[in-house]
């Protein structure tokens, strides 16, 4: 048995809404470079974990062309239908059995060019009930729970777009991020298309084309690879029900749940004082305040004072999504993953111009489904 | 290596069908779920977390697991999906493999399902090769044919499974008649199992030769075919198989593994072209596993096998390739009766998968089918009458190049 | 050479053939009659809408149908501007109001669209009841909307 896995390397590709390189050689490449920052080669990585979707991929078993390029050849591989950071959660169970002490876990789309993500979503949603009748999909989720918020918070559509301006800016600044908007403002974002009010063009996730790629270790073989460890201390992934209608939209419980089970493996606590920073999965910016709460971050319906105070900005006192999130890209499948990659970075000091002061602990998340119906969590620690 | 892990039930929805159009994909996995709890004294709130997965391309729903999440009980319980082509049953169990030995959960549920009467599962097949399969729709293929388009050379369709087919038969210097043959024998095997989906009771080999040709030499009779069903396995750590007083009838995870190879029909191998009947990942992945399972000598050790063939000619192939015969050895030991469930080397007493093919149930039934002969349950005079101490489960995806293997034991790995 | 890669449009509709299912079978038949069913588990005693066959929060099989009231409480909702056709977001003719609904008798909301003469009028907790198509087919176009009651 292994006791203890880390983050030992990371790569996320520059996500654009129109890669110049195929999806193969995306993945080829981003991966190619990462053995290469590392100095190892593709026989210093014991088992491979992806995560991919056919439908994003638009193929059956879309892996059989990807597999191949990761290095994963005549090897032990898998595959996790979800967002990527669920891959990571599986490399790290692979690892902790001891059979395997190194892995290689990689998320990646075309979201940007190759599919609209709205009609892979909507072949998310049931083909017997909701398909059918055509009024709830993932933005009308995001938009009801939204509504929910405001109203019982008396969260504004002005706190909403100082929100969504915090991580565009952040976005800016992050040399990854597909989404450059140096010219946005909190009028811009309230006279942005209106899609299902409160909630505006402004507010979605860009979807892109990108990766992300993170190399686990086991303690015993950590060292032989970095001086600069991201242990995985907690995790915790739990599901909601289905039906929107049957689910408590402010709660989350499963979330609460998810985080508490990652939170107690780590010892946390109190996670309010003993978290540094958050990279969430937030498909709309109206989910921040909802999943930060559940998460334990924030105290119940403090949305409000939450941005007021600037509290989950850069400078805050519980900086949320500095690398803008997944509203500066979120290449589906690897958005989560990449919320890893981000909180490495920040825990190593290689966050570049976002860069958070002495954060030591930091938590991660990830979802999948409507409404976050899904979600994954991970505590990592310097 | 990982704590013990052992197998503790194994619940089918019922008998694998071709269609069930009373009932949508939620309402087909819950009687699984419900017949593998049955079997047991557990309860939905024992279970700590479930591994699920299919290949929803063919039922044209994405993450059907979200849908789902209340008929299996995964509702406010950790769950994961896992999906790897043909081997997505196997690659689920072994996802829950990883939840139990880890430390991480005592008690797993792994759930695979294919309903495959909800769309066109050749267009799913196809669609591996979609780019591909659009330029080969310009030259115009004859797709009026009343067997589908399988033909077209997809991944595990029947034109790359032609050509593994030929060059097995050469390499092992057997005939046509030797696939006819296992063919015959999985079907009858097949009636003695009463989940299985073509039963066939006393299978001839002149039934099969009777049937047409597809791309020679493969004929429609060597072909599997298209099933609904569930099957649900739970898995529990070797604590709680003791607690739950539970050690008599279980079978031990001793070893698995899941290798890759590359997307072409054959294999390269250190700059050689090499074809598609050489298979050097099950080799390699095979010999892992049985360094894993304490397995010196399969041959000996092994005592039951379920191999995963979607075409008859694989049911020849893969155990050879998978150790359990000398290569090239497969024929004459099925001429001799070796297959036979009260044969030397049982290989698919279920009646295998071209007897039953609910694509993402099918690599975890091979597993929950070698459980169940460990175990001593398999049903309707299947069982194989033989002490079994190991079997062998393998299943095979993707185009040619994904394998899964896994031994069960009667007695768990010393630690 | 990265930039110069070609994207082909494949054009191929998959074709499924998705079963309602057991339990929204009943639920459609309800709608000939213009009735609203929900699911009654018989331990825990809450109602579902849609009906499914089993309960979420006990885990058992259920199958026992009931009629649930044609009105109830809109608990939440959203003005959408736009219809998500065919993946593409295209703007609506008119806004419109999509609505959670707790129906009386039934222990789960149950999403609809809304509709008053003036739209500003609609609030959170206002009562609605449901408008059915003149002749109802068993279709989920029967109940068309709900209106303030």
């Amino acid at each position: 048995m292994n006791e203890r896995v880390a983050v030992v390397g990371y790569k996320q590709t520059k996500h654009t809404i129109d890669s110049p390189v195929a999806r193969e050689r995306m993945v080829y490449e981003l991966v190619k470079s990462l053995y290469h920052d590392m100095g190892i080669t593709k026989d210093d990585i014991d088992t491979f974990v992806l995560a991919s979707n056919d439908f994003t991929d638009g193929r059956t078993i879309s892996e059989v062309f990807t597999v191949p390029r990761i290095g994963a050849y005549m090897k032990d591989e898998t595959k996790v239908e979800a967002d990527g950071l669920n891959a990571a959660l599986y490399a790290y169970m692979r690892i902790l059995t001891g059979l395997y002490n190194t892995a290689l876990v990689i998320g990646f789309s075309m979201a940007g060019s190759e599919f609209r993500v709205p009609l892979t979503q909507s072949y998310t949603m049931d083909p017997a009930y909701e398909r059918p009748r055509g009024i709830i999909n993932f933005y009308s989720t995001a938009a009801l729970q939204a509504g929910a918020y405001m109203k019982k918070y008396k969260f504004t559509d002005e706190d909403l777009a100082q929100l969504t301006l915090k991580n565009i800016r952040n976005a800016n600044n992050n040399p990854f991020a597909a989404r450059k908007d140096p010219g946005a403002s909190v009028e811009k974002i309230l006279g942005s298309r209106p899609l299902y009010l409160p909630l505006r063009e402004a507010h979605v996730s860009t979807y892109a084309d990108g990766a992300c790629a993170v190399v686990l270790s086991s303690k015993k073989t950590a060292k032989k690879f970095t001086d600069k460890p991201v242990w995985i201390d907690g995790v915790g992934h739990f599901m909601d029900t289905y039906y929107v209608g049957d689910r408590d939209l402010l709660a989350m419980e499963h979330l609460t749940a998810a985080a508490k089970k990652a939170y107690k493996m780590a010892g946390i606590k109190n996670p309010k004082k003993e978290i540094d920073l958050a990279e969430i999965h937030t498909n709309f910016a109206s989910e921040e305040p909802v999943l930060t709460e559940a998460l334990g971050l924030f105290k119940p319906g403090s949305g409000k004072d939450v941005v007021k105070s600037g509290a989950s900005a850069i400078t805050g006192t519980l900086p949320v999504n500095p690398s803008g999130g997944p509203l500066g890209a979120n290449p589906v499948n690897a958005t989560g993953l990449i919320r890893l990659a981000e909180a490495s970075a920040q825990l190593r000091k290689e966050a570049g111009q976002n860069q958070i002061k002495g954060a030591k602990t930091a938590v991660v998340h990830a979802q999948d489904g409507p409404g976050a119906q899904l979600n994954t969590v991970f505590i990592v620690r310097r | 290596m990982g704590r013990n892990v052992a197998i503790i039930s194994v619940g089918y929805n019922g008998r694998f069908i071709s269609k069930r159009p009373d009932i949508n994909i939620p309402e087909l996995i819950q009687p699984a779920v419900n017949n593998a709890l049955g079997k047991t004294k557990l309860k939905p709130e024992h279970i700590d977390a479930y591994v699920v997965g299919n290949m929803h391309t063919f039922e044209g729903v994405n993450q059907p697991h979200l849908w789902a999440s209340d008929h299996f009980n995964g509702s406010g319980k950790p769950v994961m999906r896992i999906a790897t082509g043909g081997t997505t049953g196997a690659s689920v169990y072994q996802a829950a493999y990883y939840h139990v030995a880890s430390g991480m959960y005592d008690v797993v549920m792994a759930i695979g399902w294919e309903k495959q009467d909800e769309g066109d599962s050749q267009v799913g097949l196809m669609g591996i090769l979609l780019p591909e399969a659009f330029s080969l729709f310009h030259f115009g293929p004859d797709t009026s044919s009343d067997r589908g388009i399988a033909g077209l050379g997809g991944g595990g369709s029947t034109g790359g499974a032609a050509f593994q087919a030929m060059s097995y038969l050469t390499r092992a210097n057997a005939g046509i008649e030797h696939i006819d043959r296992v063919a015959a024998l999985m079907r009858s095997n097949a009636a003695k199992n009463p989940y299985a989906h073509l039963q066939q009771p006393g299978c001839t080999e002149a039934d099969i030769a009777g049937t047409p040709i597809i791309s020679y030499p493969l004929r429609f009779g060597h072909t599997c075919p298209t099933s609904c069903g569930a099957i649900a396995m739970i898995l529990v750590s070797e604590e709680k198989a003791k607690k739950f007083g539970l050690t008599d009838r279980v079978a031990w995870v001793k070893g698995l593994g899941s290798g890759t190879s590359d997307a072409t029909t054959g294999n390269l191998i250190e700059g050689q072209i090499t074809d598609p009947a050489e298979q050097q990942i099950c080799k390699i992945t095979a010999k892992k596993v049985y360094s894993m399972a304490g397995i010196k000598d399969p041959r000996k050790d092994i005592q039951v096998a379920e191999v995963y063939s979607g075409f008859s000619h694989q049911d020849l192939m893969w155990p050879e390739r998978l150790g359990l015969f000398e290569e090239g050895m497969a024929p004459k030991i099925l001429d001799k009766g070796g297959y036979a469930i009260d044969g030397e080397l049982p290989i698919n007493p279920s009646g295998g998968v071209t007897s039953t093919n609910a694509i993402g149930a099918s690599a975890m039934v091979r597993v929950g089918e070698a459980a169940l002969q460990v175990m001593g349950l398999a049903e309707g005079g299947h069982q194989v009458k033989r002490k079994i101490e190991n079997a062998v489960a393998h299943g095979w995806g993707g185009l040619f190049q994904f394998v899964t293997i896994t031994v069960l034991g009667k007695t768990p790995v010393k630690k | 050479m990265p930039g110069d890669i070609v994207r082909a449009s494949v054009p191929i509709t998959f074709t499924y053939k998705n079963r309602v299912g057991h339990a929204l079978e009943q639920y459609l038949n309800g709608f000939k009659e213009k009735k609203i069913l929900g699911v009654k588990c018989p331990a825990c005693k809450r109602v579902y809408v849609p009906p499914r066959t089993v309960c979420s929060s006990c885990h058992k099989p259920i199958d026992t149908m009931v009629e649930v009231g044609q009105t109830g409480v809109l608990k939440h909702f959203t003005i959408a501007h736009v219809n998500i056709v065919n993946g593409e977001i295209l703007d609506a003719q008119q806004p419109y109001i999509i609505g959670l609904i707790k129906l009386t008798g039934a222990s789960s909301l149950v999403s609809a669209i809304v509709k008053a003469p003036s739209q500003g009028t609609i609030k959170t907790g206002m009562k609605v009841k449901a408008v059915w198509k003149e002749t109802a087919q068993g279709d989920y176009g029967d109940l068309t909307y709900f209106e303030p009651a």
